[in-house]
């Protein structure tokens, strides 16, 4: 899995792309993701369907992966079944 | 919408609304905004969890995609040495560097004209600021609510002497909003400048300046006169010497603006629409300056009218009234205010999560009767590395780049 790489959820309209690679299968929505987006959907798996957010980028806990995500979908992202994080800015919090 | 900015490339060190309101109306106009953003702490503004006292979702935040719209984000951490050079490197592809860093951060991060010159010589150096880039208090930052509202006299204007105190703000971003959409006037005029010319130029707008300009009227007359011009309390009834002017409540509790300043050509028209022809051939009333001179008589017969139907049915009545008068809207009627939405004034983008578009303000100048077309505010960072790929930098150094905490 090379950076730069574009991956496509099975299930849903997910698509990332790869900024940090590590040889390992990033599953979206339940179902490992492909270079290419089978003719037929697969089934979601309601334990992976939070969604993902355009513009967000996804990690493990470890930071070995990094995901951008350039499409939402329905389905959430994973590695071996343990969902990614989102890397979201950390402002301090104010108010307007 | 015609795309006026079209291969105008805006580099923007710029937090909060003020000064990233320029990017975003530069952005509407076509130009390609490149708003740098600390890799881990985004804009300030992200940080943002109420609005006017309401709660906000991070998600759909309004306080972020008014001044961001139609940017890419690219995280650098500006203060590193290779990060710095990255955005000098940067600077050399840029038309515009726009800034609302304090003039001592400038100096530390490098990114204050001398730097920014050095690195381009061509580049318009553009800063926004709190209270001026001059005088003992340049190093003072500000937001709209302390420079343009409270040093700046808007509220004191706003605000009836007979309350306890003056009024706040009111709308988030205000101050902010107006000054923005000067600095992106400050800037078209400073790249024609330089296409005419060649010259580069700095430019200023601070929040004060915004003030001064927005109050001018009432600055201009205070100066001259040594009097101060400020808001009453609110009755239904004309104001001082002229009944065709001022509000007048409806039966329900709403409001009509009669803004007839030179009352004498509609005076027949406007009784006629009241429902109280007979008083055009009253001869208090029957010309302007008996009628202005009669100002009394005539507000309180108005009020007494208005106040018999609701709002509605004065809204719906006076559309054929000649001369200029308002129903006074709330923000809920003016979203939906059919003339607006005639004129293109709200824009939709896509939203981060794939769902209902999120619907947006237009920046005030429309070209060619065009809709603007734009793109979401980005997430922090979001296009850091699309962009570094595009400006040319190999896969190797921004990996190394964010191995050493460069960039996001």
């Amino acid at each position: 899995m090379k950076a730069g790489t574009r991956l496509k959820s099975i299930v849903c309209d997910t698509e990332v792309m790869v900024i940090r690679g590590a040889d390992v299968v990033v599953e979206c929505g339940g179902a490992p993701m492909a270079e290419a987006r089978p003719a037929a959907r697969a089934a979601i798996n309601p334990g992976f369907a939070q969604g993902t957010l355009i513009g967000k980028r996804y990690v493990d806990a470890a930071g070995t992966i990094e995901l951008l995500c350039v499409k939402p979908g329905q389905g959430s992202l994973a590695i071996g079944g343990v969902a990614l994080q989102v890397k979201d800015a950390k402002p301090l919090p104010a108010s307007d | 919408m015609t795309q006026v900015m079209k291969g105008v490339r805006i580099l923007e060190v710029a937090q909060f609304t003020f000064v990233p309101a320029a990017g975003a109306i530069l952005a509407d106009w076509g130009a390609d905004v490149i708003k740098i953003e600390h890799p881990v702490r985004g804009d300030a503004q992200r940080g943002f969890v109420n609005l006017g006292g309401m709660k906000l979702d991070p998600a759909r935040n309004p306080l972020m995609e008014h001044p961001n719209r139609g940017k890419r984000s690219v995280g650098i951490d500006i203060s590193t040495p290779l990060g710095c050079e990255l955005l000098h490197e940067i600077a050399r592809t840029a038309d515009v560097f726009l800034t609302n860093y304090l003039p001592a951060q400038r100096q530390k991060l490098r990114c204050d004209l001398e730097h920014i010159r050095a690195a381009n010589p061509r580049i318009i150096y553009a800063r926004g600021s709190a209270l001026g880039d001059k005088g003992p208090e340049r190093e003072i930052g500000g937001f709209d609510g302390t420079a343009f509202w409270s040093r700046g006299a808007i509220g004191f204007c706003m605000s009836p002497p007979e309350l306890p105190g003056p009024l706040t703000q009111g709308i988030p971003a205000f101050g902010d909003s107006i000054g923005g959409m000067s600095i992106a006037g400050g800037i078209a005029a400073a790249l024609f400048h330089r296409q005419r010319t060649g010259e580069a130029l700095e430019l200023d707008v601070s929040l004060l300046s915004t003030a001064w300009w927005a109050a001018g009227t009432s600055l201009d007359y205070t100066m001259e006169s040594g009097s101060m011009i400020r808001n009453r309390m609110p009755v239904s009834g004309a104001s001082a010497g002229n009944p065709f002017s001022g509000n007048y409540r409806t039966s329900d509790g709403g409001t009509i603006n009669l803004c007839m300043l030179t009352p004498g050509p509609y005076i027949r028209d406007t009784f006629q629409h009241l429902g109280i022809p007979q008083a055009a051939d009253d001869p208090r009333f029957c010309e302007a300056r008996s009628l202005m001179s009669h100002a009394d008589a005539a507000s309180e017969l108005i009020a007494r009218v208005f106040a018999t139907k609701p709002f509605d049915y004065w809204r719906q009545h006076l559309r054929t009234l000649k001369g200029q008068w308002a129903p006074v809207q709330s923000l809920s009627d003016l979203a939906t205010d059919e003339q607006a939405l005639a004129n293109d004034m709200l824009v939709e983008v896509e939203a981060v999560d794939g769902g209902r578009p999120v619907k947006l303000v237009r920046g005030p100048v429309q070209f060619n009767h065009e809709p603007v077309r734009t793109t979401r505010a980005p997430q922090a960072s979001e296009h850091t590395e699309t962009f570094l790929m595009e400006l040319g930098l190999e896969w190797e150094r921004i990996e190394t780049l964010k191995a050493a905490g460069a960039i996001a």
